[in-house]
């Protein structure tokens, strides 16, 4: 009971993927400062690592402004709620072995309602700061949303239907042979497309455009309140990223390995962490390319794009399985 | 409605300030935001995504300076014209010191001339670096922004180089400029030059060729030029429309009736055309920098700076980064200027850009508005509005001064 | 031309290897060119207390100061010494320009902050005449 705890809160649970979100900010931080000829965070902790966790702390040490007409029971008590909604799915990402930390025969469905369910946290957020720009960031976001939420869905679904299974040790114990991104390579690009939505990165920045209404529905928020749903947006990250890996690169096992010893677990813990880095920097690249659209065409996108090419490829993997 | 009444509905509102709308539809931008460089107030009324009416309101940035050129003397009032603009700052300097020129009857040293072609350019190179960083940034696009400000580096380093400081030249003076290039400046300028054409050719390709850029500055900012011309619009948005005006061609200054810039425009009057306008206009701008440096005569730089300036009026005009700058200045025979009056490019675009936008949706304010380069930091006006009677009007100084007077005598604060 | 997507990640591999070019400020020296403006120095052997300099200034930093007077032939002059408060110097040499006897120049130093107004206070010139 004690371990599991342990396992729960701490490794490789909820403050392990904390410490891999402050690492992920780090990474992108000192990517984008490099590609654009700067040099980016250096001080705080060996080459500016420490960082990340320097603004959080800074951020919970300010005062909280709070406006006069917003909700004020949701504006204290919903950003931590909104933490924890990836907080709880990231137990579910098998890190050392074939499972998480918990884990169910119905999981993936689970995954797919938090997935959803940090969007109506967003609006709820927004709702209830109640600013003008707020109104429009959620109707720009619940736009979106609706455009990429069957996309999603669809891209989701491949692995399950390749794995004949909607258990997420099962999708990780079956790729042991090939992984099923070489089976299924159109929902691997299309889920990236999606998580560049999902988390509001160029080009689909819109529902949180910094020049046109100002931060969307986080403006009012400082203090305490921004130190979580920054987190939260990292942890998002991360949280996908490992998903992705979870269901198109084999999670923490390489082709044709078992995982019995303590060294076979360690070395799965560095596979997670260099496929999940990975698939991180490989969005971080598409995100600082591109510009960011408007909502119409990014609607238009998702719902002309996207969406056929999801269900093309169910098409193909159920004909040719 | 015909344009002569959509132009008439315009300005009359926009003067007058409201039209009945919905408290939800009104979203603020400004006077603080992420996408003005300088504070303005724009009401924008939505629907939906919509834009309906888009009522600017001006005078967050007033700081009196044409008042207070009035307590300076001539030489002193350059350093104070100067200051209006960190952009531009040049071309008010370089606009007030030529209208001064006018009414003496010191002629300014060929030397001199070429000086001022020289840094003058180079200030248009710097200002649409910095305008086309800022469409990166406008438009989400970081990586755009960080590179095309790591290269306007070097021609601030060769700024700072020749007249000592990057942004507050204090260069030019009454009859030259204060003093001459520093030897080797040469090798530095060819080499800055050199390296800038080769990105002006690749942010060409970037810019003509990103699908992202291309969605959010293609058609977008749409004006019809017979439409537009009404309104008076002045610089690269007059010249986007296929008119081809510019000050430095129809009433030659400095040395640009030797070294002659060639006027270019376009004739699709959207953002897409005003990007590529200003990036060939660097190119112009660095074919005429290395010939003046080649070609630049030797000579003294400035002949005596007089204390006091002959009686009369004078006008005069530059061509600044963002259009025509207009200067007038009144002297009463003394050693300050009695009357400068100062009309900024901005002044005349804001409403043009104004109309360009409506039928567009929000996500488009940012890069249209932002469209016609605004400073507003030049362009502040002062004006009375009284909203119950919807009249307007301008006070001068000395009904602000006696209205002031009042103003504290009847309400005693502690 | 047509459209592409991603124009702009060849040049961001390039970038990403060569050096960057920021330059460590505070924990280096800032090289500033031979011309650059910073702040006012002068010269007290030089300096004859004219005034052309408090005349010209146009941020009203220099004040003339009467310390005492002597004799030259049968008239009393007055000594004045220039006083200058750089907090309010703007750096423009157009005391340096006018200065007749080459007293004034501007030195390449720039960090001028500081936590009281007084120490900006220059009274080099008044000192080496009392």
């Amino acid at each position: 009971m004690i371990s599991w705890i342990f396992q729960l809160l701490v490794f490789p649970g909820l403050t392990f993927f904390v410490w891999i979100a402050f690492a992920f900010e780090w990474l992108e931080r000192k990517t984008a400062a490099k590609i654009q000829s700067r040099v980016g965070p250096l001080t705080a902790g060996p080459k500016g690592f420490l960082q990340p966790v320097a603004d959080y702390f800074k951020l919970i040490l300010k005062e909280e402004i709070i406006p006069r007409y917003s909700d004020r029971f949701v504006f204290l008590y919903g950003p931590p709620l909104y933490f924890s909604v990836p907080a709880i799915g990231a137990v579910f990402i098998p890190v050392l072995g074939e499972t998480g930390v918990l884990s169910h025969t119905y999981d993936l469905l689970f995954i797919l309602f938090i997935l959803s369910f940090s969007v109506l946290m967003a609006s709820i957020l927004g709702y209830a700061a109640s600013g003008r720009y707020a109104i429009i960031s959620i109707g720009r976001l619940i736009l979106q949303y609706t455009s990429y939420e069957v996309p999603l869905i669809l891209s989701i679904l491949a692995p399950a239907l390749l794995a004949k299974s909607l258990s997420i040790s099962k999708i990780v114990a079956s790729q042991t042979s090939i992984w099923y991104i070489f089976y299924a390579p159109i929902s691997f690009a299309v889920f990236l497309i999606v998580s560049l939505a999902e988390l509001e990165k160029p080009p689909f920045d819109i529902p949180s455009a910094k020049t046109e209404i100002v931060a969307g529905w986080m403006t009012e928020f400082s203090g305490r309140a921004l130190a979580y749903i920054k987190l939260t947006k990292n942890l998002n990250y991360v949280f996908l990223s490992a998903l992705a890996t979870t269901l198109f690169l084999g999670g923490p096992t390489l082709p044709m390995t078992i995982q019995e010893d303590f060294i076979m677990s360690f070395a799965s813990l560095l596979v997670f962490l260099a496929k999940t880095f990975g698939v991180g920097f490989l969005i971080f690249v598409i995100k600082s390319a591109l510009a960011r659209i408007k909502i119409e065409q990014a609607t238009s996108l998702l719902w002309t794009i996207t969406t056929p090419l999801s269900f093309l490829q169910l098409l193909i993997i159920t004909v040719f399985r | 409605m015909s344009s002569d009444e959509s132009i008439e509905k315009t300005v009359k509102e926009t003067t007058a300030g409201l039209i009945q709308y919905s408290p939800e539809g009104l979203v603020p931008f400004g006077p603080v935001h992420p996408a003005l460089k300088e504070p303005e107030y724009f009401k924008i009324i939505l629907e939906g995504e919509k834009i309906v009416q888009i009522i600017p309101r001006i005078g967050y940035a007033h700081r009196g300076i044409e008042r207070a050129t009035q307590d300076r003397t001539w030489v002193q009032a350059i350093y104070l014209v100067e200051r209006i603009c960190g952009i531009c700052s040049f071309a008010h300097s370089l606009g007030f010191v030529q209208t001064v020129e006018s009414l003496t009857e010191y002629e300014v040293p060929r030397r001199a001339r070429y000086i001022r072609l020289l840094i003058a350019e180079m200030e248009r190179i710097h200002s649409h670096l910095l305008w086309l960083g800022l469409v990166g940034y406008w438009t989400g696009f970081d990586t755009l922004f960080m590179w095309i400000w790591r290269d306007r580096e070097r021609v601030l380093d060769l700024i700072e180089m020749i007249t000592g400081n990057r942004v507050h030249k204090s260069y030019a003076t009454i009859t030259g400029v204060r003093r001459d290039l520093p030897e080797n400046i040469e090798r530095h300028v060819q080499s800055a030059m050199k390296y800038l054409s080769e990105r002006v050719v690749f942010y060409k390709e970037i810019v003509n060729t990103e699908a992202t850029i291309l969605t959010r500055t293609k058609g977008v900012g749409w004006i019809s030029p017979d439409v537009a011309i009404r309104l008076c619009p002045v610089g690269p948005l007059l010249r986007c429309m296929g008119f081809k005006r510019d000050v430095r061609v129809d009433d030659p200054y400095a040395a640009y009736d030797e070294i002659v810039p060639e006027v270019k425009t376009s004739t699709d009057s959207d953002i897409l055309s005003l990007l590529n306008l200003r990036l060939e206009e660097i190119e112009d701008s660095i074919r005429m920098i290395l010939d003046a440096i080649t070609a630049i005569p030797p000579g003294p730089v400035k002949t005596t700076v007089p204390r006091t300036i002959p009686k009369g009026d004078a006008m005069g005009h530059v061509e600044a980064p963002r259009g025509e700058l207009f200067y007038f200045v009144r002297s009463d025979g003394g050693n300050k200027p009695t009357r400068v009056k100062i009309r900024t490019p901005t002044l005349a675009n804001i409403l043009t850009a104004t109309e360009m936008l409506k039928g567009h949706t929000l996500a488009d304010v940012p890069v249209v508005l932002t469209g016609m380069d605004p400073c507003f930091g030049c362009m502040d006006r002062l004006t009375v509005i009284d909203l119950d009677e919807g009249k307007e009007w301008q006070i001068n100084g000395e009904q602000l001064r006696r209205y002031g007077i009042e103003w504290y005598k009847n309400n005693k604060r502690e | 031309m047509r459209r592409k997507l991603g124009i702009a990640i060849p040049e961001m591999i390039k970038t990403a290897f060569n050096t960057t070019i920021t330059k460590s400020y505070p924990f280096r020296e800032l090289e500033v060119s031979e011309r650059f403006r910073g702040k006012l120095d002068i010269d007290p052997d030089k300096c004859t207390g004219c005034g052309v300099c408090a005349i010209v200034c146009p941020a009203s930093v220099i004040t003339m100061i009467d310390l005492g007077k002597r004799k030259v032939g049968d008239r009393e002059v007055p000594i004045r010494r220039p006083l200058f408060n750089l907090y309010n110097c703007i750096s423009c040499g157009q005391c340096v320009d006018d200065c007749r006897f080459n007293a004034l120049r501007l030195t390449k130093e720039f960090e001028l902050a500081v936590s009281d107004k007084n120490s900006l206070i220059m009274k080099k010139a008044i000192e080496h005449v009392s």
